[in-house]
């Protein structure tokens, strides 16, 4: 298992006005390798959850395992090479950067590990286009760049440390919708192609529909659900229950399914499966389509 | 001349926050007085940078920005200024009180209206966003849609003829989102208000009378925002991508099953299923 959680509970202090978004009772386990993304409300717990990962936030109660690591309460232990393993991307890009240049920006986390600094600069070059940015922003202010841009770059300098888990808390909230798309595909060749564990805090279900492999759901602190998209599809209470909105395509096709009896199918979720299934359906093929091929409708 | 009422009007106007650095680059724009537009283009198309030239708190290096009528300068700001209201991205960021009351009453205090005045203002505003009941909250105690709601509340208690809402909706949950663009509807129906509104949310730009799109500094398109949606060329020149229900009539269309956008998804599904159990 990469990451682990046995009955974990955590409580910011009881006096503080931040202590809702604590933790109760939270079992779950993330296979390594797998892109799993976690919904829930603001306050339902996700962002403390993903906290836990490297160690920003330690339990309250019960266990963390993250890959070879245990956190339990009140555990010191070494986190340097945990936080190396375990890349974050906060939810605001600006708190996370703070060089005067891009490119020491990047190069800070390798050279903190003791990269020596040509490959931490060569690392750079390649994170920053693996985000759609060129060499021209290396030595350009990080705060003098847009709101979208600066994400890109602090999404970059995680990916310089080379982590084997990537995990973002609303990494798409301020980006426009085809970087979206392509940041989602990056982490999804990250993913297939590289072996690295994604796991994405999100409230945008449905931009993520085609990529993640599993779903938790979160509610007050703790997951109401876990499973597969296709589960996630079929139980939609669970993101109502959890006060989301579902998300149009999940709606479509429920009541496809419901009026035209496609309950045992593996749901149709993008634009384009959905018109291929009502074709086929017209043209009384009844084979259903296979689950993954609604993966390339994200542009 | 005053034949429509212009909320803005800007001609020829550039902004470089370094020489070297053109953002915006010969701008003219006549907005019209009640109406709702929203600005798109790709990060780093100069959109928050327009947004701030038109709140006043940028100023143009070249040309003239007119906010109803009169031009934008330093001796005009002080007036014009109270005109404009804004709601940024991040709610935490604008927040200034100890609670939602003080903060919605910041403002109005600047402003020194009278006591009983102020009072009923908050109490007014906070009713008509439905925050009533948190009025002695402390921001930590809200949710990020609480918070945005309690930064639009505190706007319009100020009075403002224009509202320009910067990727407000943008950290929201989609619920959150649902309920600020119904908020942006009523304000818009309600005629007292030009709404300008920076956005990559398709139904928020739906929603909207007019799309300007920027790219590179400049106005690329100025069209109807159903227009951007149908073109393929324009939605990915401002790197937008169209809603849901849009992309599925195009990918039924293409399959040669033509339907009505129709008003929201259980009319689409409606037709659907009517359409198979056609044959």
């Amino acid at each position: 298992m990469s990451v682990h959680f046995e009955q974990v509970s955590f409580a910011y202090d009881d006096r503080s006005l931040w202590r809702h978004g604590a933790l109760a009772d939270v079992s779950l386990s993330i296979t390594p390798g797998s892109f799993v993304g976690i919904a829930g409300i603001t306050g339902s717990g996700k962002s403390t959850l993903l906290q836990h990962l490297n160690g920003i936030l330690k339990p309250t109660a019960g266990r963390v395992k993250v890959l070879d690591f245990t956190i339990g309460a009140g555990d010191k232990g070494p986190l340097r090479e945990l936080r190396r393993r375990v890349g974050l991307v906060f939810q605001f890009p600006e708190q996370q950067l703070f060089e005067d240049t891009v490119e020491k920006d990047l190069c800070f986390g390798p050279l903190n590990f003791g990269v020596p600094l040509e490959e931490a600069k060569d690392r750079a070059s390649r994170a920053l286009e693996m985000l759609g940015l060129d060499d021209s922003f290396l030595p350009r202010n990080p705060f003098h760049l847009s709101g979208g841009q600066m994400r890109k770059v602090a999404i970059a300098s995680i990916l310089t440390m080379e982590p084997d888990i990537i995990a973002l808390d609303e990494p798409t909230a301020t980006l426009d919708p085809q970087s979206r798309a392509e940041l989602l595909q990056l982490l999804s060749r990250l993913q297939r192609e590289e072996g690295k564990t994604v796991i994405v805090v999100t409230h945008r279900i449905e931009e993520m529909l085609p990529y993640a492999e599993s779903w938790i759901v979160m509610k007050d602190g703790t997951p109401i659900f876990q499973g597969t998209p296709a589960e996630l599809v079929r139980e939609e209470r669970h993101l109502s229950e959890a006060g989301l909105a579902l998300p149009e395509c999940i709606r479509l096709w429920n009541q496809l399914a419901i009026k035209l009896g496609l309950e045992q199918e593996e749901p149709c979720l993008s634009a384009e499966a959905i018109a291929e299934r009502v074709a086929a359906l017209y043209e009384h093929e009844v084979h259903p389509p296979t689950w993954g091929g609604g993966a390339g409708d994200a542009g | 001349m005053k034949d429509t009422v212009l909320a803005y009007e800007l001609q020829q106007v550039s902004f470089a926050y370094h020489p070297q650095q053109q953002i915006l680059d010969n701008i003219n724009l006549r907005i019209t007085a009640g109406s709702w537009v929203t600005l798109v283009g790709a990060n780093g198309s100069g959109k928050s940078t327009l947004a701030k030239l038109l709140g006043g708190l940028l100023a143009a290096n070249a040309g003239k920005i007119y906010v109803e009528g009169t031009e934008m300068n330093q001796e005009s700001i002080t007036h014009l200024r109270p005109r404009i209201g804004m709601v940024f991205q991040n709610p935490d960021n604008q927040f200034i009180g100890a609670t939602v009351e003080e903060d919605i009453a910041f403002g109005l205090e600047g402003r020194c209206l009278p006591r009983d005045e102020m009072v009923e203002r908050v109490k007014r505003y906070a009713d008509k966003l439905e925050i009533g009941h948190l009025l002695s909250k402390h921001p930590a105690e809200l949710s990020g849609g609480q918070k945005q709601r309690v930064a639009v509340a505190a706007t319009l208690a100020m009075e403002p003829g224009i509202v320009i809402f910067d990727e407000a909706s943008s950290m929201l949950d989609e619920k959150a989102r649902g309920e600020l663009q119904l908020i942006m509807r009523e304000m818009s129906e309600s005629g007292g208000y030009t709404i300008i509104s920076i956005t990559h949310d398709a139904e928020e730009i739906l929603a909207s009378d007019r799309a300007i799109v920027l790219k590179d500094g400049g106005v690329a398109a100025d069209v109807s925002p159903l227009e951007l949606f149908r073109n393929q060329e324009l939605l990915s020149s401002c790197r937008l991508i169209a809603p849901f229900r849009v992309r599925l009539i195009q990918e039924l269309s293409s399959r040669g099953i033509e339907l009505d956008p129709g008003q929201d998804i259980e009319e689409v599904s409606e037709q659907l299923c009517r359409y198979i159990s056609s044959k």
